[in-house]
């Protein structure tokens, strides 16, 4: 296997404006944060020759969506395509532009989403699969709720761990001025907030988010010429699971990402004791407890305490989702934790700065819970920076 | 009065078998020929070894409750009304799970690993539901 550890680099990282944004489009938003990350990158845009955008899930099927942001980006890419992994596509896009570099498809690579969840004139979308909408059973966070429920029964979880999360990040988000849920929250308020799908508080589930963001991947040596201090990837991996169809798989695999972690470690040449952060892919509460455990950074048992003692928070052992994840910060795909893991291994985080950010691990999770039975993907990059 | 109706199955030549034997009071599902593995959701070929050949297999309609969730907050409006109501994964004695609802039981009598029995809900003239009953 061609070795792609470390020879390719993160570039640029831009959102757009992001939160409740009422009269904006997707296709403004995705535009709004290519041309930050490319100008973030000091590249010149004539020099990106590929371009991968995430589906917009709330529009529905769009065909030709990428090459359609290319044109309006006024870009002629050599490789150009839309990806499909929902929340998973941040990570899996950045993999897929190393190896169409290396292909020699194309040079430099801007990957992009965007979300309007209203989109003027345009009835909700009504996900699902003929098996299970009849029931009711509509959206991803009937999933959520099943996972946090198995959770809960075979490890014996309290709720209390669940909402240690929530707090956590929050209270990471008040670092973080551009976050779209700022406001202090306290482990009261996350019990006093309502149900949504019980075992899902309102707390346990991210908002809605309106925004963009978008990632510049180009080869390391081009990267050490601009002017950004360069954040080599230099661990990638993904794995695809249906969770809870098949009956062989019960608890432990459920911890679905567990090969898609193998595999970024691998390729990274690292073992999780290494990292100096992680961002986690966190929709909903149960989503960290799921990776902190599938990407071993801790075992189910040790979770809630952890939190309590400060773990996974700022001077703890492993800060993780240090900008608010998207519990706090805002649902944007993933792409929020590449630009933060991005910019806590460049230094540009301020007062969230971490003091010697070195190796950060991104996790991605996303396309299909919504459907009978659920399918996801997982993916993750190791991000270093260069020394 | 406006009334959003829910969306109901029209079934596929995939899974037009699955929702007529639920008319019939039936709960099949396809046995593969080659290799005997059950599947579900329905699917032209078994997900194990590929075989086209399949029977629509007469399953017990027992099993236990794998996981439920209450809606309280609605995610369609056709559902609005019913809230809060349960929605269920069972896991059949023959190994498949599917999602579902639990019937006869109140939220708070509903508990992980209970033992549930189909039964089938006629919504409408062409379609039923399978659902689940505690088994007492
Ligand atoms: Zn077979």
């Amino acid at each position: 296997m061609v070795e792609l550890r470390g020879k390719y680099a993160i570039a640029g990282v831009g959102l757009s404006r992001f939160g409740k944004v009422p009269g904006t489009s997707t296709m403004g938003f995705t535009l709004e944060a290519s041309k930050r990350a490319v100008e973030d990158a000091g590249v010149p845009m004539s020099e990106v020759d590929g371009v991968l955008v995430l589906m917009p899930a709330v529009m529905g099927e769009q065909h030709g969506w990428a090459a359609r942001v290319a044109a309006y980006l006024g870009l002629e890419p050599s490789f150009c395509t839309t990806l499909d992994m929902g929340g998973a596509t941040a990570c899996g896009a950045v993999q897929v532009a190393m190896a169409a570099i290396e292909a020699g498809y194309c040079s430099t690579v801007l990957c992009a989403f965007a979300t309007q969840n209203w989109p003027q004139g345009v009835p909700l979308q009504l996900f699902g699969s003929e098996l299970q909408l009849a029931y009711g059973d509509v959206g991803a966070m009937c999933l959520m709720g099943h996972i946090k429920r198995r959770q809960q029964y075979e490890y014996g979880l309290p709720d209390e761990l669940y909402g240690r999360i929530a707090v956590t990040w929050r209270s990471h988000a008040q670092r973080h001025p551009e976050a779209q849920m700022r406001k202090p929250m306290t482990l009261e308020d996350y019990f006093r907030s309502r149900w949504v799908v019980e075992p899902l508080r309102l707390f346990d589930c991210c908002p809605n988010t309106d925004g963009g963001g978008a990632i510049v991947v180009t080869s390391l040596e081009r990267a050490r010429d601009l002017r950004r201090p360069v954040v080599r990837v230099i661990g990638a991996g993904q794995s695809h699971s249906a969770e809870m169809i098949e009956p062989a798989r019960t608890a432990r695999e459920q911890w679905g990402g567990t090969a898609a972690a193998r595999r970024a470690y691998s390729m990274a040449g690292i073992v999780p004791n290494d990292l100096s952060c992680a961002q986690i892919y966190d929709a909903f509460t149960p989503r960290v407890v799921h990776d902190l455990v599938a990407y071993q950074l801790a075992a189910p048992e040790e979770l809630n305490g952890a939190f309590a003692n400060g773990t996974f928070t700022f001077g703890g052992r492993l800060p993780c989702n240090t900008a608010g994840g998207l519990l706090s910060e805002g649902h944007l795909s993933g792409f929020g934790h590449v630009r933060e893991a991005v910019r806590q291994l460049r230094g540009e985080c301020g007062e969230r700065q971490l003091p010697d950010a070195k190796l950060c691990l991104v996790t991605g999770y996303g396309g299909a819970p919504h459907e009978a039975p659920p399918t996801v993907s997982y993916s993750a990059l190791v991000l270093a920076r260069d020394v | 009065m406006f009334t959003i109706e829910k969306p109901l199955p029209r079934g596929t030549e995939d899974t037009a078998p699955f929702w007529e034997a639920a008319l019939r009071g039936e709960l099949r599902m396809q046995r593969c020929s080659s290799c005997g593995h059950i599947r579900f959701p329905p699917a032209t070929l078994c997900p194990r070894c590929w075989s086209e050949t399949y029977e629509w297999s007469l399953l017990s309609g027992k099993g236990k409750v794998f996981s439920w969730v209450v809606v309280y907050q609605s995610q369609h409006p056709a559902f609005n009304a019913d809230t809060p109501y349960n929605v269920a994964i069972v896991e059949l004695e023959e190994g498949p799970r599917l999602h579902t609802q639990l019937v006869d039981c109140s939220l708070e009598e509903i508990r992980l690993e209970m033992p549930v029995e189909v039964v089938f809900e006629k919504v409408r003239d062409d379609v039923a539901l399978p659902k689940f009953r505690p088994r007492r």
